[in-house]
């Protein structure tokens, strides 16, 4: 039987016997297709810290056909302790540089590359070569950017953060975003103890199951960063709204106005001027500053290792729903909270 | 010095001197190591029995292709140095129920951390802990979902306080008469394979149940019975074995045998067939003789996938019986094969006969790589659901070193939100079950069962291995001498393995003491005689659900509390589990080892007892949480959705 053993490219619609022993549990999860579409897709994957190493591990074992790394940053004592793929004589390479070996030999079968170029400058058809790009560590700024050129593109578009004990993940994945879910096949007829001798048709599988084909609809970063928190419905929605999305807003403008994220070497000072910043966020959206009481401050500096595992592992999973276009993603924020333990889904921006 | 990751200073340090363990190197492991080391614990053991294979390539990290057939935990230990050189890690390729790791051993620990896939283990594992006291922090996966809580010995329940459904077993009528499900066929193809090459074992039979209580012989059929089958005196009084060396193991035979005559002779057990559809023979010489139906082009499919026709079975069935018949005269005399999801000779025979079954009983037919799921156990996994569990892990781990038990929770992984928005599900831990019959202070349990028909190699084996969980037991009568009826002693007391319990008189009332003495537990049997169990049921454990009806004490409230979609791109048993699972349970993902993996593995009876429950429970083994609904941490109402 010819199975071709040759290493698959494009839109090759033959698994090789390789891919076929080493994908065998992931296939027998989400299925043939779903791998198919995995090992078409090229994303770009921007920020190589603690949670940028995770989803470059899951996506790298996922399968997909490219993952491009780009950061532009060095190595310090402090990153290279952050994620584990960075050897240990390694400071002072760039970051992306220096995690490309390790990145491979988890999959070989995954074409990695680097990319050492600062995100900033990089030119709006240099996203286009992609079917997702994650962004970790980027300014809000640019993230609203990325988002609205990629996602007139059908480009898929992923935003995530690790802030101490806590973490987020955005997601766009366009206007019309197809999907499939497989759900139980209906069994007709009854079984046999009611039925009499007229039971003796063929039997359907109680296993048998169906693909049902869903649409979903996203919107852009912008719209779900700038909600209206003035009108009425938005103010009975605040009980239900998770404090980490207000938190969120603080850590972006933080990092908009000091080019950096909060720092243990700074506490004290980083501290006040988030505590300001809190304020000052909060006012603007017509909000009170009880929403985030102050004890957040304790809790939001540097990455936490298990954070990373956590946010990277959910981040990484819908990258991979959404290329292999099966099952509900979910929309549009995912916050983790790891003092609580607790992740919840939500949605902000336009319905 | 730079102040850890965000962390205080003391919890910081704390990391740095403590020791920790992990048990199992696999998905949950590899990812539990990363996380600790570079979350700043110094002082790591893990142990596993396994070797890597390239299935697991796709989520266990700290292995590359060149590290198949090497040890788990050896290996893992090499890749984790090498991001983090300073860390301080032992690895033992070996069995955590070795009684070289004693309660002293476990002592030299501030946290155990799990990262097992089967009960057994869990169950040993938990009793350590409780012995020694301390902190477990217990975890599953399987598929998109996931758990993790913390077990401290008299703040939280432990293990097996919640008694938890045991593996789902199909009654000997089912399988042997009147299969429903592929999964029934599947079961017989390996007990099949069992009978025919393998360890014959009484509890496997294949051949038609005469004993069958639907059946309700009388005198009349007994002419007819005798000529439906040729064979019929060969059924009775020769074992399948015998009687397949006696025709050489000539597939052709073997073929008509299974799949005409023994079907004929259901068939004449009418009873059987007036509210189900009759079996429809198969004859060797008529299916070649059948245009051969068009074997569907596999063209983009993986070829495993194909469902053949009737007579491509028929083919493997007849490839496969030459094989493994050569496999059996190359081993020599009284040679015995394991049966190996993983050896494809093996694989293609259940396939082949399960399939062959199957269209016998008017079911579709399904493609070896479904067939490989059930009769594997075969848990499908990803690399991100033991990425978020072992994370969680952790954050649990930090708050045990500081004894903040008050802030530990069992958090819930959904594959979709639940009504409250809810991916991860934090809930409050339970406190001890009074009446465990593992951690309360003097455990006992009273188990039914007949003293003139079960003999002490049952009790030893299936009631206190399996159903209890020790790994060595000791048992004493108590009739006021003190009667040794087992000793954890190789072959001290092997004479009364085949004897009855009646035989040492023991009787309605009786109570036994039986002692673990690793796990340092002990645990009083009040023994109450019953001649009236079901059929197939050798014992009851009174005050346990039935095992396969779900507990009824599941508040109907509690079930909306949805954790998602099953995920059922897993075959399952039977329709009826999809619906009722709602809260996955530990999970155990018990695999059917392939023979290379067993090497490390001490205990043949261990061995026996995989291969038992693979063959009986086919499912992500998902189990339901028997308490009542989970309290959400962060509000004072109970979550009713």
């Amino acid at each position: 039987l010819a199975l071709a053993l040759s290493r698959p490219r494009g839109e090759d619609n033959i698994i090789s016997e390789e891919e076929a022993a080493q994908y065998d549990r992931q296939i027998r999860l989400w299925g043939l297709d779903a791998q198919k579409r995995l090992r078409g897709s090229r994303v770009l994957l921007v920020g190589l810290r603690g949670l940028g190493a995770e989803v470059a591990k899951n996506l790298i074992l996922a399968g997909v056909k490219g993952l491009t790394l780009l950061d532009h940053e060095q190595v310090t004592e402090e990153s290279r302790r952050a994620q584990f793929l960075i050897p240990v004589d390694a400071d002072g390479q760039n970051q992306a540089q220096a995690s490309l070996e390790r990145a491979q030999l988890l999959n070989p079968m995954v074409e990695v590359k680097v990319d050492t170029d600062a995100v900033e400058s990089k030119l709006d058809d240099f996203f286009f070569r992609f079917d997702a790009v994650c962004l970790t560590r980027c300014s809000k700024d640019l993230m609203v950017r990325v988002d609205q050129l990629c996602a007139s593109r059908n480009i898929k578009v992923f935003c995530g953060d690790v802030y101490g004990y806590h973490g987020y993940m955005f997601s766009d994945l366009g206007q019309e975003h197809h999907y499939v879910e497989e759900k139980p096949k209906v069994v007709k007829g009854s079984n046999e103890a009611n039925d009499g001798p007229e039971a003796k048709k063929r039997k359907v599988d109680p296993n048998e199951t169906t693909m049902v084909k869903k649409t979903i609809s996203f919107c852009s970063l912008k719209e779900a960063l700038e909600v209206d928190w003035t009108n009425e419905k938005a103010k009975s929605s605040l009980k239900r709204t998770p404090a980490d999305y207000f938190l969120l807003q603080v850590l972006l403008k933080f990092r908009t106005d000091k080019g950096r994220d909060p720092q243990p070497d700074s506490f004290a000072e980083d501290s006040q001027l988030l505590l300001q910043i809190r304020d000052d966020v909060l006012e603007t959206m017509g909000l009170s500053s009880e929403l985030l009481p102050n004890t957040f401050v304790s809790y939001c500096f540097s990455e936490m290792a298990p954070v990373c595992a956590v946010v990277g592992g959910v981040l990484g999973q819908e990258i991979v729903k959404a290329l292999s276009q099966r099952d509900a993603p979910h929309r549009n924020f995912f916050f983790f909270d790891g003092l609580k333990g607790s992740g919840v889904v939500d949605y902000f921006g336009s319905k | 010095i730079i102040i850890r990751v965000g962390l205080r200073k003391e919890l910081a340090d704390s990391l740095s001197s403590c020791r920790v363990l992990v048990v199992g190197a696999g998905g949950i492991g590899c990812e539990l190591l990363k996380n600790l080391v570079l979350t700043g614990f110094k002082n790591i053991e893990v142990i596993d029995l396994d070797t890597i294979d390239v299935s697991n390539l796709n989520r266990q990290f700290l292995f590359q292709k060149k590290h198949v057939g090497k040890s788990k935990a050896q290996v893992a230990k090499e890749s984790v140095l090498r991001f983090c050189p300073s860390a301080n890690i032992t690895a033992y390729h070996d069995s955590i129920m070795n009684p070289d790791y004693n309660v002293e051993f476990f002592r030299n620990f501030q946290l155990v951390m799990n990262a097992l896939d089967n009960r057994a283990a869990r169950n040993h594992v938990n009793r350590m802990c409780l012995a020694a006291d301390i902190p477990l922090i217990e975890s599953g996966t399987a598929g998109y979902l996931g758990q993790v809580t913390v077990i401290k010995k008299g703040q939280t329940e432990c293990y097996e306080c919640q008694p938890k459904p045991t593996q789902k077993t199909f009654p000997g009528c089912t399988i042997r008469n009147t299969p429903s499900e592929p999964i029934h066929c599947i079961v017989w193809a390996k007990y099949l394979f069992n009978q025919l090459f393998g360890e014959e074992d009484a509890d496997q039979e294949v051949s038609p149940d005469t004993a069958d209580p639907e059946v309700a012989w009388n005198p009349a059929d007994a002419a007819a019975r005798a000529t439906a089958s040729n064979k019929d005196g060969d059924i009775k009084r020769v074992s399948t074995k015998e009687w397949a060396r006696s025709t050489g193991y000539d597939p052709v035979k073997l073929f008509n045998k299974l799949f005409k005559d023994d079907i004929m002779y259901l068939l004449t057990m009418d009873k059987l067939w007036k509210k189900r559809k009759a079996p429809l023979p198969l004859d060797w010489t008529e299916i070649h003789q059948l245009e051969s139906s068009q074997e569907e082009a596999f063209g983009t499919g993986l070829k495993d996938q194909q469902v053949l026709g009737v007579q491509g079975y028929a083919q493997l069935f007849h490839r496969s019986v030459e094989t493994l018949r050569s496999q059996l005269i190359e081993k020599g005399e009284g040679a015995e094969l394991v049966w190996d999801k993983d050896d494809p000779p093996a694989m293609d025979f259940v396939t082949a006969a399960a399939n062959l079954r199957m269209n016998v009983f008017s079911m579709n037919m399904k493609s070896r790589f479904d067939v490989k799921s059930m009769a594997g156990n075969i848990i499908p996994a990803i690399a991100t659901t033991n990425a978020v569990i072992a994370g969680l892990i952790v954050l649990e781990a930090l708050k045990t070193l500081n004894s903040d038990f008050d802030q530990c929770r069992t958090i819930f992984l959904n594959k979709q939100p639940n009504p409250r928005k809810k991916l991860l599900v934090p809930c409050a831990l339970d406190p001890p079950n009074p009446n465990c019959y593992v951690c309360a202070s003097k455990p006992e349990v009273t188990v039914k069962l007949n003293v003139h028909k079960t003999i002490v190699q049952a009790l030893q084996d299936k009631i206190l291995k399996e159903k209890f969980g020790m790994v060595a037991p000791d048992v004493q009568i108590e009739d006021g001498k003190g009667t040794i009826l087992i000793s954890s002693e190789e072959g001290e007391t092997e004479a009364n393995n085949n004897k009855f319990l009646s035989d040492f008189g023991i009787r309605n009332g009786s109570r036994l003491q039986a002692d673990d003495f690793l796990q340092d537990y002990t645990l009083l049997v009040n023994l109450i005689h019953s001649e009236e169990l079901e059929k197939d049921v050798e014992f009851e454990v009174v005050g346990d659900a039935p095992d396969k009806a779900p507990a009824p004490s599941v508040p109907e409230e509690g079930k909306n509390i949805a954790n998602g979609n099953k995920d059922s791109a897993q075959p399952s048993t039977s329709s009826k589990a999809a619906a009722e699972d709602d809260d996955v349970l530990i999970v155990d993902s018990d695999e059917e080892p392939s023979s290379s993996t067993m090497e490390a593995s001490p205990e043949s009876s261990n061995r026996k007892r995989k291969h038992h429950d693979a063959d009986t429970d086919a499912t992500a083994s998902k189990r339901k949480r028997l308490d009542q609904q989970p309290a959400d941490d962060d509000e004072d109402i109970i979550a009713l959705d």
